[in-house]
């Protein structure tokens, strides 16, 4: 893509959109699908601890880096590149080769009903399942980019030099990157709060607190998408609190309270009265074009199976939808699907989709 | 944060020249480069006499940055990191191997949360036996809570028919594998790791027996302390913790133990100490109780990154 012009000439409307379509597509990625995301969109998912928001971005990464078709076989990828930048320093590789295979081998075995998608166990201890297919598992793993970054120089180094990185990248593979994953923005929050934020050498010295590492941040993110459009999505670990909790926190826990919170906002959500706090600067909610609310739920699970299944209810905040979906992740050694719910209204359809 | 006058003698391009139009846009060391924006720097840079001297001087800083970094690494290399380093490490006690998958893992961070009298330290003690016959390990003791004693204990129980010398040999070289520290303070926590690491860049180097776990027992107890009032210091000393944890656990391939204690909660349950801050650091949070007036205990996950929270197990001790 790179720089290509914007307008070809001799080309109706009609022509230009095709083109940009095809170039720039709209992605649904469960259980985002709600809203279409494409390139240039920056998309916030929002939950508190542990929600889901690891295994989104993994999924969507896995759509990115898997092909469109390969050897006859539909895979409905992208085949581009995909950057994951681990803030959390949390990622678990082997559970991410476990996805993949399982997604290879449901596109190759073409039919979604659990059945067919058994594994076997996999061996003991460390051991991974053997790729179904190992060419295509080894040649979409290269395709995924990965970097640990254990605190905010570490971070903004790597989004200084990302630019040519992507240059680097896209000459060693051919494509470009397409998503870029950080998990999770607000993971160096605290300690950037607590250094210092005096400043140094009379007034022209900036030092490293939370407020300028912010704004470095939402600069290269924008400088970077001009040249390089890509799709970014973030995770942001929240407090979820309802009236209740935040009250008693206040009043018994000390250890709890955040009356020093500068930054914190209620954000209500329509049907459930579910506030989060923002601790985000307003430099970084001004860059979010999308934003999804996740969050675990204790509902039962009505399917007859009741082990290693979580469910979760998502929520989309930024555009606001009026419906919350639930989904459930399920153990993929055991198992196969990442299934989604549609409720709406105290009416639920099934509705079952298998990646 | 050296000054950039340091570098001039291994990168001579970085001249008192560059450092002086460095020095008028406030910028006086490497890490200063990280907040300010190059672009702009470099068009500065155009309006000057010796634009294209600074414009490389700018291009250099860029791979010293490049540097500041941990490895891009794809998903190939990191699958092969994990199948040669990232074993599990057994506990020894059957219910908790079988529900982890085969004990704590190496490269990742295990916090074991339980009330008081729960059986945690036993849990450590029980780990600690197991571990030190083949490998090396730290234990960090906040509480004076180590016992030799009950080490050789465990150690007895699981040679049952093993004789007396064979038994003694185990026994001094399971011993001789443990190094127990006291710590009292997070501070002095923080020396003894930041010791650790360094010895641990030099070994690498030269090989030798290698530290494969690390128990901090209790780690609550050094953080408790720091948290709470109206100052954000606890919560960057905790995340600091944390994160050098997971530093050690992933770069030098240890398996990290923490244990927490419990709080009460709003309508008289009880929930995990350190708070929300603390919850998204560990990769693997296990609760552990204990049936009153028996040995008989529970461990269920409450997070795992890879199993669904709410697994259990039981066992004995």
């Amino acid at each position: 893509m790179g720089s290509k012009a914007w307008l070809v000439e001799d080309e109706s409307a009609r022509e230009m959109l095709d083109r940009v379509l095809t170039e720039r597509p709209f992605l649904l990625l469960p259980p985002l699908h709600r809203v279409p995301l494409r390139v240039g969109n920056i998309v916030e998912i929002v939950g508190p601890s542990p929600s889901a928001k690891t295994h989104i971005l993994i999924q969507a990464a896995i759509t990115c880096i898997l092909p469109r078709q390969w050897k006859g076989v539909n895979y409905g990828g992208l085949g581009h590149l995909a950057m994951f930048l681990d803030l959390d320093c949390r990622f678990d590789i082997s559970r991410f080769s476990d996805l993949l295979n399982h997604r290879i081998m449901e596109a190759a075995n073409g039919s979604s009903s659990e059945v067919d998608c058994q594994i076997k166990e996999s061996e003991a201890q460390n051991a991974t399942t053997k790729p179904y297919n190992e060419e295509l598992f080894a040649s979409c793993m290269r395709r995924f980019l990965y970097i640990r970054c254990y605190d905010s120089s570490e971070f903004l180094a790597t989004l200084k030099t990302l630019h040519y990185r992507l240059q680097k990248e896209r000459e060693t593979h051919g494509v470009n990157v397409h998503v870029l994953l950080i998990d999770s923005i607000g993971a160096f929050h605290w300690i950037d709060r607590g250094s210092s934020s005096f400043s140094l050498e009379g007034d022209t010295r900036k030092s490293l607190h939370l407020q300028s590492v912010t704004e470095t941040v939402v600069q290269e993110i924008r400088k970077l998408l001009l040249v390089h459009p890509m799709l970014v999505m973030a995770t942001k670990a929240a407090v979820l609190g309802n009236r209740y909790s935040m009250n008693d926190s206040k009043r018994n826990y000390r250890t709890w309270s955040a009356k020093d919170n500068l930054h914190s906002r209620n954000v209500t959500s329509s049907d459930q009265q579910v506030p989060y706090r923002e601790y985000m600067p307003a430099v970084w909610q001004s860059l979010i074009t999308h934003r999804i609310l996740v969050r675990t739920t204790d509902a039962d699970f009505v399917n007859g199976e009741h082990q290693n299944v979580s469910t979760y209810l998502s929520e989309w905040l930024l555009p606001p939808l009026n419906s919350v979906d639930k989904f459930i992740v399920r153990d993929v050694r055991k198992h196969s699907c990442f299934a989604v719910f549609k409720k709406k209204n105290q009416i639920s359809t099934l509705s079952f989709s298998c990646i | 944060m050296a000054p950039l006058k340091n570098l001039e003698t291994e990168y001579p391009i970085i001249d008192s020249n560059f450092q002086n139009f460095c020095a008028s846009h406030g910028i006086f060391s490497v890490e200063d480069f990280l907040i300010h924006d190059l672009y702009m720097l470099a068009a500065f840079a155009e309006q000057n006499v010796s634009s294209e001297r600074l414009k490389e001087g700018i291009t250099q800083i860029l791979s010293i940055i490049d540097d500041m970094h941990q490895p891009w690494l794809n998903g190939m290399e990191l699958l092969e990191d994990a199948k040669r380093n990232k074993h599990f490490l057994p506990t020894g006690i059957q219910g908790v191997d079988l529900l982890l998958g085969g004990g704590i893992r190496v490269g990742q961070l295990t916090e074991l949360v339980g009330p008081s009298a729960s059986g945690k330290t036993q849990v450590c003690l029980q780990t600690a036996s197991n571990v030190a016959r083949n490998y090396m390990m730290l234990y960090l003791d906040t509480g004076n809570s180590f016992s030799p004693q009950r080490i050789a204990y465990f150690l007895g129980k699981t040679n049952e028919l093993a004789s007396a010398q064979a038994k003694n040999q185990i026994l001094q070289k399971v011993m001789s594998n443990i190094l127990c520290h006291s710590v009292f303070d997070i501070f002095a926590m923080f020396d003894v790791l930041h010791q650790l690491e360094s010895n641990l860049r030099c070994q690498e180097r030269g090989g030798g027996c290698r530290i494969r776990l690390l128990i901090v027992d209790s780690i609550s107890l050094l953080i408790a302390p720091v948290l709470g009032g109206t100052s954000t210091r606890g919560r960057a000393l905790m995340a600091s913790a944390g994160y050098l944890l997971k530093k050690l656990a992933h770069q030098h391939n240890l398996a990290v133990l923490v244990i927490n204690h419990t709080v009460g909660s709003e309508g008289g349950t009880s929930k995990p100490a350190l708070g929300d801050s603390w919850k998204s650091i560990p990769h693997s949070r296990l609760l552990l109780s204990c049936d009153r007036g028996s040995n008989v205990y529970n461990v269920s996950i409450l997070k795992h990154p890879s199993m669904a929270s709410g697994k259990a197990a039981r066992f004995v001790i």
